[in-house]
């Protein structure tokens, strides 16, 4: 395969610690944010009545789609884009299974539509009027990696830009022991294809195989402090940090390589560089 | 891009595999019966899959990873995949498996068998089933599959989205084959959840009827092989010629009254194909059997599509297998193609009033050049894809 150069226009951001891409940044380069107190975001993009009905992980993944897709100045309407959560919603799973193992079946209307994977894409296009492609993915672990390749293929394969979004709320309590998550986490990135702008850094991609299997897939090491480490082991779409450290590097450098696991036998290599 | 489907398998309630499909096509027999899901007391009908039952994965178990592998285990699917692990290696080729349901059967059922303490069952304590992206860890595991593997849940456009992936890796080349799938199950969580949207019917369903009163529910599994044309190591005569994905931007479980989202699928679709409406021969239609489903599909292919085009929903027969929909519907568009015969719209006596279409319930021989399959899911969820046969003119 040939490399997929791309450029990264436009980033949102919100977890334990920081609400949005600024503060996110500004922890990654070494500065100390204490935890927040508050519980979800409540993304304005959403109409109100809607929005008291969204689940907490479709506020997080819109809440930060809505700010990556301003960050890069483009018009959301326009945007294919692709979503990914690792674990899913568990809180609604674990709804559906406590009424579903009583006598009275009855489950609500709302919160078994909300109980698709896609609903934050659904909430997504509505709320932001976007007729375009819509994708909903799953990747368990290796959700972000998986997502990012699916979205760069697209946005090579269309040369136009798109949103994407990684999003995992804290596990239900029933399956927190297998699903050990307990934090929220969601960033967006809105990627283009190399040469649409101007930016300062510039990307590429491969997919690269490898002789031996993988027991057990390992993601780069991340160097940040405590409360943003346990988030990048336990929570799915965190792994993402190890792709937004490189771009939130405040040093002067000439290149960056980070390789996040696709599968047992590949992974998906990341290359960052000043624009020429 | 020219992508070929070198092998397709099918695993429904019409049929284990897809010549057990065609028959029962062919003689207009029906796959549905009565509810007797464990645990459900809905009046209704359903495609179930019987054999699945009688499969236990262990460490793995769940319904719907036990339909994944009855379905890998039919016609020569796992055969081809063995050769094609062989001629390139395991990590070249990749896997997309649209699914709705992933494996949330088992949760339901380790939610039944909770501990005293409230915690599930060790033999339920399975990380790589309770998610979202269990098929494809699955397939992954049973087939030796080390590549790429995917998970699209898009709801009941998901397992037709897959060709669309499917199709893009091939073309930037990280893989040069990819098994896309699509598996969904029966189970509580959808009979009760659909249930409560009021849109499942005490009748077997009847697709575009006047009378239609709802949807049945069904499982499925769908499997094929795709490959560029200039690698293809087996020759079914059958391309994917376009696909066309698009949003609703309308509601979470209603679709757009115009259809707004169908069309622009549909339209792109065509596009990509270099096809207009008329050169389409067969449409094989979302045809839920609700009441909007069908209204707002059927004016839209009444308003897009010339009487030459001949279209059917094919549900009556499986039932609605949501997030495997999309590739059980394809493929039968694509036997269809292969077979020249269009299946009819099983049980449809009077069309709906408010519709003019080239729909009818016998099943027809016509010769077939292009088929499309259309699947709409919620969220506003549209994916269309066209199928044509090789070597036609461009």
């Amino acid at each position: 395969m040939s490399d997929i150069g791309f450029q990264i226009l436009g980033v949102g951001a919100w977890g334990p610690n920081f609400q949005n891409w600024p503060e996110l940044s500004a922890i990654l380069n070494g500065e100390k944010l204490a935890a927040h107190e508050i519980k979800g975001p409540k993304p304005e993009v959403i109409p109100a009545n809607e929005r008291r009905r969204a689940p907490l992980p479709v506020r997080l993944a819109v809440e930060s789609s809505w700010q990556a897709v301003n960050d890069a100045g483009l018009d959301p309407a326009e945007l294919p884009c692709v979503f990914v959560s690792g674990i899913g919603d568990t809180q609604l799973t674990d709804y559906m299974c406590t009424v579903l193992a009583t006598d009275n079946k009855a489950l609500s209307p709302t919160k078994f539509h909300n109980s698709v994977h896609n609903a934050a894409a659904g909430y997504w296009t509505i709320s932001t009027g976007c007729t375009q492609a819509a994708n909903s993915v799953a990747g368990f672990q290796e959700s972000v990696s998986l997502a990012m390749m699916e979205a760069l293929i697209q946005c090579q394969a269309e040369q136009r830009p798109l949103l994407i979004t990684f999003y995992d709320a804290p596990s239900s309590e029933v399956l927190c022991g297998l699903l050990k998550n307990d934090v929220s986490f969601a960033a967006s990135i809105v990627i283009a294809p190399r040469g649409y702008s101007e930016t300062r850094l510039d990307f590429s991609a491969r997919v690269k195989q490898h002789q031996l299997k993988q027991a057990e897939n390992h993601w780069p090491e991340l160097d940040v402090q405590k409360m943003l480490q346990s988030c990048y082991a336990k929570n799915p779409s965190a792994k993402i940090l190890s792709l937004l450290k490189l771009l939130a590097s405040v040093e002067p450098r000439s290149s960056g390589v980070i390789e996040l696991p696709l599968s047992q036998q590949t992974s998906l290599q990341i290359t960052v560089a000043q624009s020429a | 891009m020219d992508i070929r489907l070198i092998d397709y398998q099918s695993t429904t309630a019409a049929g284990i595999n897809i010549d057990a499909l065609a028959k029962s096509i062919d003689s207009q027999q029906s796959g549905l019966r009565k509810n007797d899901l464990f645990g459900c007391d809905i009046d209704t009908w359903i495609g179930r899959v019987a054999a699945v039952d009688e499969i236990d994965l262990g460490e793995w178990q769940s319904r719907n990873n036990a339909l994944a592998a009855l379905g890998l285990k039919q016609g020569s699917i796992t055969e081809n995949l063995a050769r094609l692990k062989d001629k390139y290696s395991p990590a070249r080729v990749g896997i997309v498996i649209g699914s709705s349901t992933a494996s949330i059967d088992r949760s339901e059922e380790g939610y039944r068998n909770l501990d005293e303490n409230g915690h599930l069952a060790p033999r339920f304590q399975q990380p790589l089933v309770h998610n979202p992206h269990s098929p494809s860890l699955f397939v992954a595991h049973h087939s030796g599959i080390t590549g790429p593997a995917m998970t699209i849940n898009t709801a009941c456009s998901s397992s037709a989205k897959v060709f669309a992936t499917g199709a893009r890796w091939l073309a930037q080349g990280i893989v040069d084959a990819v098994l896309v799938g699509g598996v969904d199950t029966l189970c509580l969580s959808v009979m009760y959840g659909f249930n409560s949207l009021q849109l499942i019917s005490d009748t077997a369903c009847r697709p575009f009827d006047q009378s239609r009163n709802g949807i049945n529910l069904g499982e499925a599994a769908g499997y094929a092989i795709l490959m560029r044309a200039e690698d293809a190591i087996l020759d079914t005569g059958v391309v994917l010629r376009g696909y066309g994905e698009s949003s609703d931007a309308h509601h979470m479980s209603h679709p757009h009254p115009e259809g707004l989202g169908a069309r622009l699928a549909i339209q792109q679709a065509l596009n990509m194909a270099k096809l207009s409406a008329q050169d389409i021969d067969y449409i094989n239609l979302h045809g839920t059997a609700s009441q909007a489903n069908d209204l707002i599909e059927g004016k839209l292919i009444g308003s897009m599509f010339p009487k030459s085009t001949q279209v059917s929903s094919t549900k009556a027969w499986v039932g609605h297998t949501l997030g495997a929909a999309g590739i059980t519907e394809s493929l039968i568009a694509v036997d269809a193609l292969r077979r020249n015969r269009v299946p009819g719209s099983l049980n449809l006596t009077t069309l709906d009033e408010q519709l003019d279409l080239s729909i009818q319930s016998d099943n027809l021989a016509k010769p077939l050049n292009y088929v499309m399959s259309n699947s709409f899911g919620f969220g506003g969820n549209n994916c269309c894809l066209v199928f044509a046969k090789a070597g036609d003119k461009l």
